[in-house]
């Protein structure tokens, strides 16, 4: 008579600091289905804090390596996976599969291993050098949150399709309830203005201020006097940049319409008291942004790169200008304004419902428990005949 | 100026996409033995064309009936226009694309023969990745009969290497070397205007740059150019074109001129040549800059401040000597044999106990 026990679990990242990556991999643990999964946490490298966001019942591992190669990490790690009786062992970020994959290379373990890609500058280095390429040989499944990173781990890598996942990021929709929102217009002096956008970015190349910038002065002064765009994070992000970017406004005579939060532990706050939402992205893979916005009620106009905004472009919740480009950048911003406050509401309310929709955390970790499943169920070296069934896998690459 | 002579519109038989319009701004000049390849294999794309922009540099032979009579055809708009004085290909290249209307342009030269699939397979990674300005491809050499020559343009320029390993090239990369052909090239409208108008610095007249390396610089300082590595087109090789290929034997006789040269004094030219090339590299900065592109404007600044270097190593021996190693260890040579070749004639100079100072 076999016993039925809950498929183990492990999600491994670099660190549990704030980032995209580290993000979706927490919210994917706190909404594993308990019923059938025990879920583990492991910081390859060190602790953060997003600690505090993992529920409690998440046993949290930070292994302190130092490099890919180090061997006592790799023991510690081993013994760890060893110990715990792990199923699946669920990366993000490349060191940390560059890591795990030496693991099961040098036989340390032999557990299912799933990659989860976040990269974000495939529109700089489409490169995968010899230990990236062997290392995403050795996985059983990659998961790709962007159309292009799935069609990059295919085309250049050389991955099998059946093996490659398109798995677009999920929001948590119980952390936007009850959020009290911020009087924009009161808390930046904005007293009077029509429409104001919260752009939550650091001042980063990647999201391009600048082309906010050049949309601003690209609108009709009487136009342009209607709006307003409160940017939302560090101005010290990376040194230089919110100087010359600062200039640039001056330049173009659009600082009137600008207002400057820097960064904020209340972003949901303001996002809930913003008009609607603003993303410039030269490129993004999510972005997670645009869920926030959509979960927050709000409008948006972002532009057209990454997954999600792909997903729902067109829809009549916001706007997926190209990216880089000031004309189309401006043309949004004019008719959102002329749209009114009305339509501003209506259209929030039905980006609520479609995060609800397509986006909703529990339904993307459906979607990877489903990958995990299929996984076990065809892997001979991890048979795990007496694991508690799921639904058979369906596939999601395209 | 000019002289319309031919102007088109009609209903695209196979109309390719209702989300992008595709341009194709061809340049023509005495190109009546060429041409009917040409067209031929423009009409049997995969995905046609919107438009065919053409801006035909004055040609005497039977150019402009070609294309008459291709355009009475032709299952998507065909506009001609005739300079009334020659411009030279650059310029020629830059009037024809401020008359494209499309959202991507593709660029063609009258005497290459396109595969089916050039058009679908670049138009459909611009499409893919909204961040890409503008992707190009390798292309198969032909010899003037069309026949295939067994080899490959990116090879027999030296440049495969970096395009296969890399795909998205950086600005400074193209300020360091044309890596690009026009005819393999598809543009992203906003690559276009911003390329737009032709900085009067590319005419130098020592030290010209051409309209292909010119877009792509500005491209990639604005954007991100992928190079796809696959070949897309017939490249024809012969003696008539104005865009050719260097074969291993000219690419030869170049280096040992220019090893040659390195050991007397350099011609007055040179130092022209140098600070010719910062102008250029200096008014794709400027474009970058404009776009909030500061970094990528940055770097540019650095390869052109390296040719004004290079315009004037310095007064004495271990100066020059200082200047070349510091120029080095920035890795401001481009990084391949002819930037290896350039350092060296550079050190050779320097070496040299007569005053080595490029004649201002």
């Amino acid at each position: 008579m076999s016993v039925l026990r809950r498929t183990r679990v492990l999600h491994a990242t670099d660190t549990l600091e704030v980032g995209g990556a580290e993000r979706v991999a927490v919210d994917i643990v706190n909404s594993l289905d308990r019923r059938h999964h025990e879920p583990f946490f492991c910081a390859t490298r060190g602790d953060g804090p997003l600690r505090d966001v993992l529920l409690p019942d998440v046993e949290v591992s930070i292994l302190g390596r130092r490099a890919t190669w180090d061997a006592a990490g790799m023991l510690r790690f081993a013994r760890f996976v060893d110990a715990r009786d792990i199923d699946v062992i669920h990366t993000h970020g490349r060191g940390t599969l560059q890591f795990v994959a030496l693991c099961r290379r040098l036989g340390l373990i032999s557990t299912a291993h799933v990659y989860h890609d976040h990269y974000g500058h495939l529109h700089l280095d489409r490169r995968a050098s010899t230990g990236l390429r062997s290392a995403l040989h050795t996985v059983d499944d990659y998961l790709g949150v962007d159309g292009r990173l799935c069609t990059w781990a295919r085309e250049d890598v050389g991955l099998p399709a059946s093996r490659v996942h398109l798995v677009r990021s999920g929001v948590d929709l119980t952390r936007f309830d009850g959020v009290e929102p911020i009087d924009l217009r009161a808390a930046f002096d904005l007293h009077g203005v029509e429409m104001v956008l919260v752009m939550v970015a650091n001042y980063r190349r990647q999201k391009d201020h600048p082309t906010v910038f050049r949309a601003l002065a690209e609108l009709d002064p009487a136009v342009r006097a209607r709006l307003a765009v409160v940017t939302v994070g560090s101005t010290e992000s990376e040194p230089g940049f919110f100087d010359r970017c600062w200039a640039m406004a001056q330049d173009l005579g659009v600082t009137e319409q600008i207002r400057v939060a820097g960064g904020r532990d209340d972003t949901l706050r303001l996002m809930a008291g913003a008009d609607a939402g603003l993303l410039a992205s030269k490129n993004e893979t999510g972005p997670l942004v645009v869920l926030e916005y959509m979960a927050s009620g709000i409008p948006f106009i972002a532009t057209d790169t990454g997954e999600i905004t792909r997903a729902v472009a067109g829809l009549p919740i916001g706007a997926t200008p190209p990216p880089r480009d000031a004309h189309q950048l401006a043309a949004a911003l004019h008719e959102l304004l002329d749209a009114g406050p009305a339509e501003r509401a209506a259209m929030g309310a039905r980006g609520r419902q479609v995060a609800a929709d397509l986006f909703d955390q529990r339904q993307v970790t459906r979607q990877i428990e489903q990958i995990y499943h299929q996984i076990l169920t065809k892997t001979p070296a991890t048979p795990r005949p007496d694991h508690a069934s799921l639904t058979p896998a369906g596939r999601f690459d395209r | 100026m000019v002289a319309v002579t031919v102007d088109t519109e009609r209903e695209a038989a196979r109309t390719p996409s209702p989300i992008a319009s595709v341009s194709v701004a061809l340049c023509t000049y005495q190109g009546a033995p060429w041409l009917p390849d040409f067209l031929g294999s423009l009409q049997a794309q995969r995905r046609l064309p919107d438009e065919l922009v053409v801006q035909d540099d004055g040609s005497t032979d039977d150019t402009l009936a070609i294309l008459e009579s291709f355009a009475r055809t032709a299952p998507f708009a065909v506009r001609v226009e005739v300079n009334e004085r020659r411009l030279g290909s650059t310029s020629n290249f830059e009037r024809a694309l401020e008359r494209t209307t499309g959202d991507f342009v593709a660029l063609a030269d009258q005497d290459d023969i396109w595969y089916p699939e050039k058009l679908e397979r670049l138009v459909g990674v611009l499409l893919e990745d909204p961040i890409l300005t503008l992707t190009f491809s390798d292309a198969d050499l032909l010899d003037p009969s069309g026949r295939p020559l067994g080899r490959r343009l990116w090879g027999q320029r030296g440049i495969r290497h970096v395009l296969v390993t890399r795909q998205i090239v950086p600005g400074a990369r193209f300020a360091q070397r044309a890596l690009t052909t026009g005819c393999t090239m598809v543009g992203r409208r906003r690559a276009i205007e911003a390329a737009l108008p032709f900085p009067d610095s590319l005419n130098d007249p020592v030290a010209p740059m051409r309209h292909d390396r010119w877009l792509s610089l500005v491209a990639a300082a604005v954007g991100t150019v992928r190079s796809m590595p696959e070949p897309l087109l017939g490249f024809r090789v012969h003696p008539d074109q104005q865009t050719g290929v260097l074969t291993t034997t000219e690419l030869a006789k170049r280096l040992l001129a220019a090893a040659v040269a390195a050991t007397r004094n350099p011609p007055p030219e040179a130092r022209a040549a140098h600070l010719a090339r910062a102008r250029q590299i200096d008014a794709a900065a400027e474009r970058a800059d404009r776009f909030g592109d500061f970094d990528e404007a940055d770097d540019l600044r650095g390869v052109a401040a390296h040719h004004r270097t290079r315009a004037d190593l310095g007064r004495t021996v271990p100066a020059r000597v200082r200047t070349v190693w510091r120029e080095l260890r920035l890795h401001r040579y481009d990084p391949s044999v002819l930037g290896t070749a350039a350092a060296a004639a550079d050190l050779v100079r320097a070496l040299r106990p007569t005053p080595a100072a490029l004649p201002s």
